[in-house]
């Protein structure tokens, strides 16, 4: 700072040293003014050339050296070449930092996709390249349903829903299976991830068909044995002592029976994820029904219910039942003689559906509420196996639900008791037959009745 | 000033309608590719139902068409477009028909796949028509893809394909006779599997006409009925101009 302006001060020096120049070989010439401009002129035209040289060398800067020039122009061009040398610097800085940015995304197992809210590529690497069979240069600012144009993959896009990620089959090519996840990350750009699920798509087709080829094997050998079990558990002339053995043999075949079904049952909701087209189903018939079935149990608790709506709904009957009785039948189960059921149906003002089993029974610890949905996941191992259960009841009543895009909530206490509710969107609501009973129905009854 | 802002304006909005109809073109052809591969799957995999829903589902493309048609009537009428923008829009018309055509393809063979879903199957499970009907199905993605790119290079390789549909079809064919010969029984099927290919050829065909107008799109020269070497030597020669 203090160099720069002792350069001004000398700049000063210099104008004045020219002036009186000036005037001195005006006064040898007898003519002050000519004198006075020949030298000012000489001055000036010397600036001039400064700044000639200073705009030459910024034009085509870096091919030459700065030009050499003293006092306030050696001291501009100083600081412009400083100046310069730190922009390139950051520049290339940021590029460093950008293109690691870049290789590191291009080498990501995943493909990834940047889009534009017009659904345009921007930029994609080279995994995306190959899953999607994009072109390097020549795909950008093509829409990428232009290029991707599976119908599902559309409506993905299109519904704008993209909490869940979308499996899809391709057709074209090699056939993959591909998952595709969108990341909205600013308010006109999104990410597309883009992974190969190929395998674990063909790993899980694997496990179901295992189990439904299993269980089907299984059935008609258990047949076989239940038969000649119940022949010689009736044979009259069967020495006494093998009596007890048999009829446990037979009960555990009727439980292995049970099981099977279930595992059928089971795997053939599993067969799809999609939602079922529905029918009417008439839910206080089905309530009613699934009471006398409890009642018909010896040694059952009282069942009440509670039909608050005459609303139907659409759904696949045989899919409901089954979830329905699964859940009536778990609560008959674990719940003594003096407690109570209470099944309930009512519709919430915003249209959507609930069916509730509660029970006085023995309850369920917190720590098992998350995983109660698993296959064959036992509260208590030796307890449930004395009521009979294959343990795939509440996967059964889950697969159910999930196909009517409804979903099971439960809330328990030990020793007080559970509620199981299964929740359906409004969607699949149906208004009372025509002619129906549109007021509420309550049964009460109690345990002595 | 104000005049050249309304005249650029005009001409976005109607770049953003010209290419709004052809993502819809590209959104009827992804709907009538996944058509046909459910149509083959049904097919090779015996499912009857699957072949049935496809038959069903045919309306929809119809319905594209329809709309498509619609939209580009609409084009023509009110922005009166010329050159380029003019011949997207005819091509777009011509394609539309052909990837209708290609679904009315697909629903035929979903309806035959129901049927021989029903039936014995063959030991080799179907597997000429398993062949031909990728290579058909490759040609319908791969002209798509020529047309959303406005490629017409790729469009010529496409093109070209069809001559090994041709002779796929014509192999088909002459097996189908022998056996009708040596099993009089195998008769019925082997008709039916007659017109399953007579479908997919078809099909290739249609995929080269798409190609044929994405060539025409892209370089104004309508290569119909042209020889295939001679629409390169024209668009070799057309390139530097082009360029």
């Amino acid at each position: 700072m203090i160099a720069t302006r002792q350069a001004w001060w000398f700049a000063l020096a210099r104008i004045a040293g020219v002036v009186l120049l000036g005037l001195l070989v005006g006064l040898a010439l007898g003519r002050i003014y000519l004198g006075l401009a020949l030298v000012l002129t000489a001055a000036l035209t010397w600036q001039l050339l400064n700044l000639f040289r200073l705009d030459y060398w910024l034009r085509d800067r870096g091919a030459r050296d700065p030009p050499d020039a003293g006092g306030v122009w050696g001291d501009v061009i100083t600081q412009v070449v400083r100046l310069h040398r730190r922009k390139r610097f950051h520049k290339q800085r940021l590029l460093r930092v950008f293109r690691e940015l870049r290789h590191s995304t291009a080498a990501m197992p995943d493909g990834v996709v940047v889009l534009n809210d017009q659904l345009e590529i921007i930029w994609f690497n080279r995994m995306a390249g190959r899953l999607l069979s994009l072109k390097r240069k020549a795909d950008l600012g093509i829409r990428v349903t232009n290029l991707v144009r599976d119908p599902e993959f559309l409506r993905y896009l299109q519904q704008g829903d993209f909490t869940e990620p979308l499996v899809v089959r391709l057709s074209a090519g090699a056939g993959l299976s591909l998952s595709f996840q969108v990341v909205p990350y600013s308010s006109n750009q999104r990410l597309m991830l883009v992974r190969d699920v190929s395998r674990q798509v063909a790993l899980e087709s694997m496990r179901k068909e295992f189990v439904a080829n299993a269980s089907h094997e299984l059935r008609s050998p258990l047949t076989v044995i239940t038969g000649y079990l119940e022949t010689l558990t009736q044979d009259e002339e069967m020495d006494p002592t093998l009596r007890a053995p048999l009829a446990e043999m037979r009960r555990q075949a009727e439980r292995m029976n049970r099981i099977v079904r279930d595992l059928m049952e089971l795997s053939r909701l599993d067969y799809s994820d999609e939602e079922v087209d529905g029918e009417a189903i008439d839910v206080r018939a089905l309530a009613s029904m699934l009471r006398k079935d409890v009642l018909a149990r010896p040694g059952h608790p009282a069942v009440s219910l509670k039909l608050e709506s005459g609303a139907r709904l659409s759904g696949d009957e045989p899919e409901i039942l089954s979830a329905f009785s699964n859940l009536v039948d778990n609560a008959a189960k674990y719940t003594p003689e003096s407690g109570s059921i209470e099944i309930r149906w009512w519709v919430d003002p915003a249209g959507e559906g609930h069916f509730s089993v509660t029970d006085t029974g023995i309850g369920i610890a917190a720590e098992h509420l998350p995983r109660l949905t698993e296959r064959f996941y036992r509260v208590d191992a030796g307890r449930s196996r004395a009521t009979g259960g294959s343990g795939l009841g509440l996967a059964i009543v889950k697969h159910a639900l999930q196909h009517h895009g409804a979903r099971l909530e439960i809330v328990s206490q030990e020793t007080v008791g559970s509620t199981f509710t299964c929740h359906f969107p409004a969607r699949r609501i149906l208004p009372p037959a025509e002619g129906g009973n549109i007021a509420a129905i309550t049964v009460t009854d109690t345990a002595l009745s | 000033m104000e005049t050249a802002d309304l005249s650029h304006h005009i001409s976005r909005r109607f770049n953003e309608d010209l290419e709004r109809v052809r993502t819809k073109v590209l959104a009827m052809g992804g709907f009538v590719e996944a058509q046909l591969a459910k149509a083959l799957t049904s097919l090779i995999e015996g499912d009857s139902s699957l072949g049935e829903s496809v038959a069903l589902d045919d309306l929809q493309v119809n319905g594209m068409e329809v709309l498509i048609d619609e939209e580009c009537s609409r084009i023509l009428a009110t922005r009166s477009p010329a050159a380029g923008d003019l011949r997207v829009i005819v091509a777009i018309i011509k394609t539309i028909t052909d990837l209708e055509r290609i679904g009315d393809e697909g629903e035929k063979i979903g309806y035959i796949a129901s049927r021989l879903a029903t039936m014995e199957r063959p030991e080799n499970k179907y597997r000429e028509i398993k062949h031909l009907g990728r290579i058909v199905s490759e040609m319908v993605h791969d002209a798509l893809d020529a047309f959303a790119r406005m490629d017409a290079e790729g469009a010529l390789r496409v093109a070209r394909q069809d001559r090994v549909v041709d002779e796929e079809y014509e192999a088909i064919h002459r097996q189908c006779i022998t056996f009708m010969m040596e099993d009089p029984r195998a008769i019925r099927r082997a008709l039916d599997v007659m017109w399953v290919v007579r479908s997919l050829e078809r099909i290739g065909d249609h995929a080269k006409n798409i190609c044929e107008y994405v060539i025409y799109m892209v370089h104004g020269k309508d290569v119909r009925h042209t020889k295939l070497e001679d629409v390169e030597r024209d668009l070799q020669a057309a390139a530097p101009t082009n360029r």
